[in-house]
């Protein structure tokens, strides 16, 4: 599937306060096996493919051809996102591949910072066999391993990962008509998927994005709520934003936010069913 | 310039209208004692006085007839202990007797500005007393306050910690419902002393409040043994003090040079020099001439020890002399984001810190015969000040993001041993996550950091250079009315100089 000896990623992040408990270190990935309507990052879905067309439209020189492939030095971005605009694949040269040793260093030199890290995307369990080599490494620095995921990822397909990570926080997009959500229809129980996971108690939230008509919205905060009665996990509602998603979503995106008191409904049927902590976003 | 008081001089502080009655009178002081010549009553040299004129070296605006010294750092524990003889008061028994004990030897406890610079320890102070907090936490909160309108100086300093106490908690309850700038307030730290959810209450209580700061106990402890935070977070030894504090504008002496080399082989240890002429100096007036050290209750009641006092030797615009010779050498950099620019501040300071530790002194017993470093946030003295950002910190604008801030700023916190600090503003996340704060103290204590301060973006108060000013009274000094507190004029300057309100806002760990 990927390169095992190298992470694709998007961008890190030294301090995160919204990515787990305390402090963390936030790592999002590049690429992702879907693409959701309310993406916000959707930079980060597909793989650069250096075409080069990015480079000369550049302000600030940080993007140069390098060995054919374009290069991209941090310190000069002002982050205009030009390139990211500019992009006919709306993907981003504004990625580094690290190695191993590479991505250990570097967090190592924030660590005295964070509880832990977590590793965000894109789809971080897509480049899972690096962090199965990464996480160990990390937890020698007294450092806890979180993973956010889509939820898509089944379970047994990545025993391995979840051996050596301490918690994820996985959404529940939708339990059905995934392809009103993400352009294509898959075959996947989302909800046994969780519940496995919750069985191993490696959860550490839930989160689903509030949009009306791309999601079955009742269906799946219920059945959500329902699967975690039992654990002490948080319920995170979001209410969808249109901020950041692609010219192509934003009226969609804009004609489906639910309503503040809709939210408010939702938490209390969220409670209903036996969510213990709901909060909304 | 000249840095002798005219009569024109006493005039115009006569005639200003943006001073309160108080204030008038402490200016009118304070130019009386720079009525001499510092080269005939002190035995400044010529080059000492050249170094003051050309803005080289800035002295605050002490005075010359120098009758006290800066600081003040009474041992209250003294009155609790043996009451006073001076004000006619027994040990206290309860708490309303160590309150009112304390609010009248505040009133009495002498400094430059004429205005306490430390209340004392005071959950220490008044943890003995406590009884029962329901009866108790209103009379903390009134002494509180009335602290604030009495010593209308946000200089003025109070210390808690490391323990956590039920006195401690209150007053930390009482800074978010009073929000006043006054007392300025430091949790003294150590994680194997202070418990973490008395730690996340502090946190929560400086986004709310702005205060209190956060000081690394072990590491002061190393360094001075029984210290305290006052003023400007200074750290200085409790019944001791600080003489005098002249400062180097780092800023304004590269300026006048044409390469690092000038700077650290000819101009730097010159005015270094000069710097350390001049406190020692001043130093043997206040303590040889002055009665002060002979006379005063404070030194008779044993709540102070001439001993215990040091000199500190303070220093500005470490980023605009790096600065300056990164542009020399070519580099499209700035300092707080190169690496280059860290070697020539280390050079810098290094230099500084080298020739004060060679520098014998007569009247600093407890401080190893050695005069202190000090990273002295500024002060709008004059134009000169706009060309040096406080201490050594980076100049607002030029900030990377938090974490490397913090990395790059640890760095040159070592070398301050009489105080250094620096200031991060949240945005309002933070709020809901107090936890993310204890997290960035407790790496900042793993990067033996000294003193950390916070506060969060858009509340009514502001952490200026080292203090705190309410955003509204700001409003009306700039508008010509005369307000209460003289650090408002002081904020308002730098205000106009460092453009504290464009201080990066922290968003999410950037």
């Amino acid at each position: 599937m990927e390169n095992s000896s190298t992470l694709y990623v998007n961008k890190f992040l030294p301090l995160s306060i919204v990515d787990g408990p305390g402090n963390r270190i936030a790592i999002f990935t590049q690429t992702c096996n879907v693409a959701c309507a309310y993406c916000h990052n959707p930079e980060t879905i597909v793989a650069c493919e250096h075409c080069l067309k990015c480079v000369p439209v550049c302000p600030t020189g940080a993007l140069t051809v390098v060995d054919g492939f374009v290069n991209y030095n941090e310190a000069l971005c002002v982050d205009c996102d030009t390139c990211i605009k500019t992009c006919t694949r709306s993907s981003s040269p504004k990625t580094h591949t690290y190695t191993l040793e590479e991505l250990l260093a570097k967090i190592k030199k924030y660590k005295m910072f964070a509880r832990g890290i977590t590793v965000s995307g894109g789809e971080s369990t897509l480049q899972k066999d690096f962090l199965v080599k990464l996480f160990p490494k990390v937890k020698d620095l007294g450092l806890t391993c979180f993973v956010d995921t889509n939820g898509f990822t089944k379970v047994e397909d990545m025993l391995d990962l979840i051996a050596v990570t301490d918690k994820f926080m996985v959404d529940v997009k939708t339990v059905s008509h995934f392809e009103r959500l993400i352009g294509k229809n898959i075959k996947f129980d989302v909800l046994d998927n969780l519940k496995k996971l919750l069985e191993m108690d490696k959860v550490y939230e839930v989160r689903t994005v509030i949009v009306e008509n791309l999601i079955e919205v009742e269906k799946t905060v219920i059945e959500t709520a329902k699967i975690i009665s039992n654990y002490d996990v948080t319920y995170k509602l979001i209410r969808v934003r249109s901020h950041g998603v692609r010219n192509s979503k934003v009226e969609e995106i804009s004609d489906n936010i639910p309503t503040v008191e809709r939210m408010q409904q939702l938490k209390i049927l969220a409670m209903e069913h036996g969510a213990n902590k709901v909060e909304i976003l | 310039m000249s840095i002798i008081t005219t009569k024109a001089d006493v005039l115009k502080t006569v005639k200003d209208k943006q001073l309160t009655y108080q204030q008038r009178v402490i200016a009118m002081a304070r130019a009386s004692e720079r009525l001499f010549d510092p080269r005939e009553l002190l035995g400044y040299t010529d080059e000492d006085v050249m170094y003051l004129e050309n803005n080289f070296i800035c002295d605050l605006g002490e005075g010359f007839a120098f009758y006290r010294p800066r600081y003040v750092v009474p041992d209250y524990s003294v009155f609790v202990k043996n009451g006073s003889k001076y004000f006619e008061l027994d040990p206290p028994k309860t708490i309303d007797d160590v309150l009112d004990g304390l609010l009248i030897l505040y009133k009495s406890v002498p400094a430059e500005g004429a205005l306490t610079v430390w209340v004392g320890h005071l959950d220490k102070l008044i943890e003995p007393f406590v009884t029962n907090e329901v009866e108790d936490y209103p009379k903390i909160k009134r002494f509180l306050n009335h602290i604030d309108k009495t010593i209308p100086s946000s200089f003025c300093h109070a210390d808690i910690g490391p323990e956590d106490t039920k006195a401690g908690r209150m007053i930390l309850k009482a800074s978010v419902e009073l929000l006043n700038p006054t007392p300025n307030l430091t949790l003294k730290y150590d994680k194997d002393i202070t418990p973490d959810d008395f730690l996340e209450l502090a946190a929560k209580t400086s986004l709310l409040a702005a205060k209190p700061n956060i000081a690394n106990h072990k590491k002061y402890t190393k360094d001075l043994g029984n210290y305290a935070i006052v003023s400007c977070y200074n750290a200085l030894l409790l019944g001791g003090g600080g003489y005098s504090l002249p400062r180097i504008r780092y800023g304004t002496v590269a300026a006048s040079c044409n390469s690092l080399d000038e700077m650290l082989n000819d101009v730097f240890p010159k005015v270094i020099k000069s710097q350390l002429n001049m406190l020692d100096k001043k130093i043997d007036f206040t303590v040889e001439e002055a009665p002060f050290f002979k006379t005063h209750w404070l030194v008779k009641e044993g709540f102070i020890k001439q001993e215990n006092f040091t000199g500190m030797v303070g220093m500005v615009g470490l980023a605009d002399a790096v600065n300056h010779f990164l542009k020399l050498e070519g580099l499209n950099e700035t300092f707080g984001k190169s690496v280059r620019g860290d070697e020539i501040g280390m050079q810098l300071m290094q230099l500084h810190n080298d020739m004060v530790e060679a520098h014998e002194t007569k009247y600093c017993a407890a401080t190893n015969h050695r005069y202190l470093l000090h990273s002295q946030v500024g002060a709008k003295i004059n134009d000169e000040d706009y060309r040096n950002t406080p201490g050594h910190r980076i100049k607002i604008g030029q900030e990377p993001d938090l974490a490397d801030h913090m990395i790059q700023s640890a760095k040159f916190q070592d070398f301050f041993k009489a105080g250094t600090g620096d200031i991060f503003n949240f945005d309002q996340t933070y709020e809901k996550k107090p936890e993310a704060v204890v997290d960035v103290i407790k790496g900042l204590i793993d990067l033996d950091y000294r003193f950390f301060t916070t506060y969060m973006e858009n509340q009514e108060l502001i952490r200026v250079t080292g203090y705190l000013a309410k955003r509204s009274e700001m409003e009306k000094y700039r508008n010509g009315e005369a307000v209460m507190r003289d650090t408002t004029f002081c904020a308002t300057g730098t205000d106009d100089i460092a453009n504290i309100l464009d201080r990066k806002v922290r968003v999410d760990g950037k």
